[in-house]
């Protein structure tokens, strides 16, 4: 076991982890912060997307314990961000989300898009999906959400 | 799917780490993205008894001016180079590079380092730093020695690093502005690895380097050279994949001149 | 896609906004890993490396021997009779765990108890194994031939079930003028939901109960099987199906983890899990498609089809599934390629076919994908060889309005609709004559551009008399519905059928909204739990909007019928002279809220009319009038561009004109035409499971199984016309399946049309580039010679 500290979601948290554990299960069962979702663990499918220090990353394909010292945050932790507020409504609006499962992973990426580029083209919203597996929806609602979230962050005459 | 247990070492500097390995050399993997070697693991295919993370080592990241040569360190993710956080000397051909390696969540975190270590047949970096001429500077303990790409590269996940060495940095000739690049990649779909990747880098060097025939990326000795002096490059690769290329296989054989092909038709503005 | 509200009440056909939506956008939805019990241990499991062989010996870690399981730990575990009750369907017992032999790489073979699942994976690279290997049989067809290994020695061959599926007048197909064969194959794949499967069990004490949280499309069914295998009592069994990340028929069976998992439950002492990972799930859980065909097609010289002959093998797997095994594979897949053509002639031999292999199971569209695939690719292969349009030889022979019901000549009675109409329209939508002249346009050396169509039908609705044909071991021919309003006139339903992305708390709340004139966000939908709901089969088969909207529907209609004779009661008027309205009962001379009648029926029994008794509480169950089903059906589009020299296809434009009867929530219905056409590009184009000789799997995680992203998927165009069923409530027809059935036919046409000047065939699916390329040089070569 290897003690580390490190903030999830804004708050100090320290735990003992085996080195092997993943993020993905140090969130899910250490910090029973369960919106993180293992699909693949081979970092294919991005239902487990976290923000570390501001950067998407796979949590299954980060120790944990190579985050010590960093900044998680998870889907729980964007409960009161505006730009989430946003894309989340666009989702619910557009109905991009059907077993819910792939969601937590397409709220970060498409949250991550936009904060990089705040008005992207549709071919650009689709590439940054790539990675990300729905198997419900065929990803149209998705790419909607996020092109109206776009809009309605920065309108567009 | 979980990976073995293995102990962790976060060496706080690049001598240090050198050291660790030194060490644990038969025993010890590097980590330093971990987007390649993590599946390995969970997958329980790349056992290590301790990985060294050498993830935040600034040493790695560092960049510098080297007149007409730029040192790009290890450490430097696809993102920064996607970015235009790193500089590139190939004219935008490592930016376009970085921005078709698998997704942005790898990009963030995967370095072209790691990449090159890696040695994945088809990887990216490997083709593109091996037609940028590029030079890897390889760190041991007490030792550095400087290796090109195409002696780095050996085969299927295999390099000619030594045990324990680490690769630091490389140093990459500027291409003069009057050079054309292209980087042409068919995969399955995006951000799948390449099942063809041609890269080509024509200006005062020539090269053509193809990826996903064989075991490692490869120069088209023939094909360059035309290039280089003007001749028929795509009279030549034929003679040049038959060389590379260990099995005979139709489909990949014609998928491989399609790439190269448009690649060397884009350096020539066609 | 809009959350448009409602005009004055209509619920039925308003695209309301999912209520399920806020807690999966809030991360606080609950999947079955998410389930968190004090002193949970997690198990994985010992899996087979070969193929097939004979068990020499299994031996546990020194000191862990109680951590690790075999089947020699269960001896009272019992092995369910699988597959459809027909004396010649062969048994082939699966076992929990393995017993006397391995019949797949990854069958499970112990079970290993640790407090991680890292742990567990630890011990279970410490049990050895000893197999003798024995030779693999890999290939479906040449399973069949005399001199085969076979799965199970007491088996005469490896058919699980062969038989010949014979009607109308053959005598005329020898002699007909055109006869064409063709031989298709669609590739094994897996169902791939994005949760995998899951299962948490414990033995609650208090209750004397197992209780399971399983990942499951159908909780009751699965406790049925489970307390068959286990032996218990049903009443000792609860299941609770929490959320559910997909399951697109893979978690519509009770595989063998799932019954390991509760045995060890049993016998541990505390709560145990197990969550497959992507690895298990692309190895070991339900496998699909693996369908082969080989077809003769008879038309007269006017393109008018005759009849279709020749043998479908599906490549089975290993075992059948409980319940019902994979027999409906076949005989769906001959049953469906006559297609919603005039064809009045067909004889096919069906072979289902044991190999070692994954076990098959139902995935969306069940068989139809691949029986759609081989009827529509023969429909284009007769234009090809005729010189005409493929849309015209369509227009030939496709059913007309005026012709249905028509009964096809396989006995599947298509109800209604305007196959024509669906068929035009899609044509109007890709512009067929636009797509001509680019292709005339085409330079040398630019990509080729083709345009494909496939017609489909989807049947849905079927309960006993379809189900009984097909000698289902469980008949779900009904639905049930428990409707309880509240004292404070709030409504709960429990419904038997599983949501697992359908949005049923949303649709099904349309429906009662409907019925008891009250706003959906009034009423909750609640599933997924034996010990609450009332017994119903689950969601699959297209049927949940058919079964339980009916049952809901007709449940709170009774409800609203005795709302409204309290009403009247309250109101003093009679109870022809009042009527329900916005959450009252309304006479015309005063109103009295649900919320008094419910107080009423519920706490103040004296207030009620007399004799009438107590609770707003009525449980129903739901079948349509007619149970042979009702046929949703539509024309897929596609325009495809094809780079000749890689194989890569790349689709330009996706257009679908579909009918599923009346739609209750059509947001809804898009998103399920959508994620379905999303798998059938799958099929299509990207996924497959290939196996070399020795019977390994050759695509086990996501960097060799191809899942298409946003990046591969585009957004379709759905136009929908609306012909209501007139067996079912609210004239609904399903939908869940029909947009997974017809995209590789679609593609696979598209791509031949873009090479109709060498008459390549595409008739193997995926349509991976290399096919492509490999389909246009065989052509190529066999025009040159």
């Amino acid at each position: 076991m290897t003690r580390i500290s490190l903030h999830v979601n804004g708050t100090a948290v320290e735990r003992d982890v085996e080195p092997r554990t993943s993020l993905a299960d140090f969130l899910r069962e250490s910090c029973a912060l369960t919106a993180t979702h293992l699909g693949c663990e081979h970092g294919a499918c991005g239902a487990c997307t976290v923000l570390v220090d501001g950067m998407i990353a796979r949590s299954c394909l980060k120790f944990a314990v190579m985050c010590e010292g960093r900044e998680v945050v998870t889907l729980e932790g964007l409960a009161d961000d505006a730009l989430s507020d946003t894309i989340k409504q666009a989702f619910h609006e557009s109905h991009a989300l059907q077993c819910g499962f792939c969601t937590p992973g397409m709220l970060m990426a498409a949250r991550d898009l936009l904060s990089r580029n705040p008005i992207p083209s549709e071919d650009q919203v689709r590439a940054a999906l790539a990675g990300h597996i729905c198997r419900c929806t065929g990803y149209s609602g998705i790419v909607h959400a996020i092109i109206l979230a776009s809009r309605r962050l920065i309108p567009v005459e | 799917m979980k990976p073995s247990p293995f102990d962790y070492a976060r060496p706080a500097s690049l001598d240090l780490a050198l050291a660790t390995m030194a060490e644990h050399a038969d025993s010890a993997s590097l980590i330093a993205g971990g987007q390649s070697l993590v599946p390995l693991l969970n997958l329980r295919m790349a056992p290590s008894e301790l990985i060294v993370d050498i993830s935040r080592l600034l040493e790695l990241r560092e960049i510098r001016d080297l007149g007409d040569r730029v040192f790009l360190g290890a450490g430097l993710t696809h993102a920064m180079f996607e970015d235009g956080v790193a500089p590139d000397p190939g004219n935008g051909l490592m930016r376009k590079t970085a921005e078709n390696i698998a997704y942005r969540a790898i990009r963030c975190h995967g370095t072209i380092g790691g990449s090159v270590a890696m040695a994945d047949p088809a990887a990216d970096w490997p083709a593109v730093l091996l037609a940028l001429g590029a030079v890897a500077i390889l760190r041991s303990e007490g030792a550095e020695r400087r290796v090109t790409m195409n002696d780095l590269l050996v085969g299927t996940y295999e390099t000619s690093l030594h045990q324990g060495e680490i690769i630091v940095g490389f140093e990459i000739a500027k291409l003069p502005p009057t050079a054309r690049t292209s980087y042409i990649k068919f995969n399955k779909k995006v951000g799948a690895f390449a099942t063809s990747l041609a890269v080509a880098v024509h200006g005062e060097t020539t090269r053509v380097v193809i990826a996903g025939a064989g075991s490692r990326a490869r120069i088209l000795r023939k094909t360059s050279e035309a290039l280089a002096t003007g001749a028929d490059a795509i009279a030549c690769i034929g003679g040049d994949l038959d060389e590379i290329m260990s099995e005979p296989d139709a489909y990949l054989r014609q998928l491989h001149v399609t790439t190269i092909t448009r690649a060397i038709g884009e350096v020539l503005g066609a | 896609m809009s959350g448009d509200a409602h005009s004055s009440g209509g619920w039925i056909g308003a695209s309301l906004l999912r209520k399920e939506d806020a807690r999966h956008l809030a991360g606080k939805a609950m999947f079955v890993a998410d389930v968190r019990l004090p002193g949970l241990q997690d198990i994985a499991f010992v899996r087979s490396q070969i193929a097939h062989g004979r068990i020499v010996s299994m031996a546990k870690p020194a000191g862990a021997e109680s951590r690790v399981f075999t089947i020699a730990d269960f001896p009272s575990l019992h092995v369910l009779e699988a597959g459809p009750e027909l004396d010649a369907f062969r048994q082939s017992p699966y076992p929990a765990l393995a017993s006397d032999k391995v019949r797949y790489v990854g069958q499970a073979m112990a079970a290993c108890v640790a407090p991680t699942r890292a742990l567990a994976e630890d011990l279970a690279e410490l049990v050895q194994v000893d197999c003798s290997e024995l030779p693999a049989v890999v290939d479906a067809i040449a399973a069949m031939s005399p001199g085969s290994a076979r799965l199970f020695e007491s088996w005469a061959d490896n058919a699980y079930i062969t038989r010949t599926i014979s009607a109308g007048d053959l005598s005329r197909l020898k002699d007909a003028p055109i006869r064409l064969r063709r031989k298709f194959r669609m590739n094994r794949q897996a169902t791939v939901s994005l949760e995998t499967r899951g299962v948490v069990a414990h033995w609650d004490a208090r209750l004397e109960e197992l209780v399971v949280y399983l990942s499951t499309q159908g909780g009751h069914v699965m406790r049925l099987g489970l307390a068959r295998a286990l032996g218990l009592p049903e009443n000792q069994i609860r299941v609770i199906a929490p959320d559910v990340g997909g399951g697109f028929g893979g978690k519509n069976r009770l595989l063998p983890e799932e019954i390991a998992v509760c045995a060890i439950a049993l016998k541990v002492g505390h709560p145990v899990r197990w969550i497959e990972d992507r690895r298990e799930h692309l190895l070991a859980s339900v496998h699909c498609r693996d369908h082969h065909y080989d077809l003769i097609v008879s038309a007269d010289s006017e393109g008018h089809l005759l009849g279709i002959e020749g043998d479908v093998h599906i490549d089975a797997g290993a075992y059948a599934l409980w319940p019902t095994g994979s027999f409906m594979e076949a005989s769906m897949a001959a049953g469906n390629l006559p297609g919603p053509y005039r064809i009045k002639a067909l004889s096919v031999n069906t072979f289902t076919v044991a190999t070692n292999k994954a076990p098959m199971g139902p995935y969306r569209g069940v068989a139809r994908p691949g029986a759609c695939f081989a009827i529509e690719r023969l429909v284009d292969e007769v234009a090809l060889h005729m010189g005409i349009e493929p849309y015209e030889l369509r227009k030939r022979n496709l059913v007309t309005r005026e012709e249905m019901p028509y009964n096809t000549v396989a006995g599947l009675k298509l109800d209604t609709g305007d196959y024509h109409d669906a068929l035009d329209t899609a044509a109007a939508m890709v512009d067929i004559p636009a797509v001509r002249r680019r292709q005339a346009e085409r330079k040398p050396g630019e990509p080729r551009i083709g345009v494909g169509f496939a017609v489909y039908t989807e049947q849905s609705g079927h309960g006993v008399v379809e189900w009984s044909k097909r000698k289902s071991r469980v008949v779900p021919g009904y639905e049930s519905a428990n409707v309880r309003m509240l004292p404070d006139g709030s409504v709960t339903i429990h419904v038997g059928v599983q949501n697992h992305g359908q949005g049923h708390e949303t649709t099904l709340a349309q429906i009662a909204a409907h019925e008891l004139s009250l706003d959906p966000s009034q009423i909750r939908i609640r599933y997924g739990d034996t010990a609450t709901t009332p017994f119903g089969f689950g969601s699959f088969a297209s049927r949940s909007i058919v079964f339980a909207g009916g049952a809901v529907g007709t449940t709170t209609r009774r409800l609203a019928e005795k709302i409204r004779l309290i009403g009247a009661h309250f109101l003093q008027a009679d109870p022809k002279d009042v009527r329900i309205e916005n959450g009252h009962v309304i006479s015309q001379s005063g109103s009295v809220a649900f919320s008094e009648i419910a107080l009423a029926a519920n706490i103040r029994q004296e207030m009620l009319p007399q004799g009438m008794d107590p609770l707003l509480d009525m449980t129903g169950t739901y079948e349509p009038t007619e149970s042979a089903g009702v046929f949703s059906y539509g024309t897929h589009a596609v325009v495809v561009e094809v780079d000749e020299a890689t194989g890569g296809v790349k689709i330009l434009d996706y257009a679908v004109s579909e009918d599923c009867g009346t739609m209750i929530n059509p947001m809804i219905v898009d998103g399920q035409v959508q994620g379905g056409i999303s798998q059938g590009i799958g099929t299509g184009l990207y996924e497959e499971i290939p196996f070399n000789a020795e019977g390994q799997p050759l695509a086990t995680t996501f960097a060799d199984y191809m899942m298409p992203c946003a990046t591969e998927i585009p957004t379709v165009r759905i136009a929908h016309s609306v012909t209501p069923a007139k067996v079912t409530e609210y004239g609904v027809k399903g939908v869940g399946e029909g947009g997974a059935i017809a995209p590789p036919a679609a593609l696979a046409n598209a791509v031949a049309d873009a090479f109709r000047d060498c008459k390549a065939s595409f008739n193997e699916t995926p349509l991976t580039p290399r096919r492509v390329w490999d389909a246009v040089q065989i052509a190529r070569a066999g025009a040159a010679s």
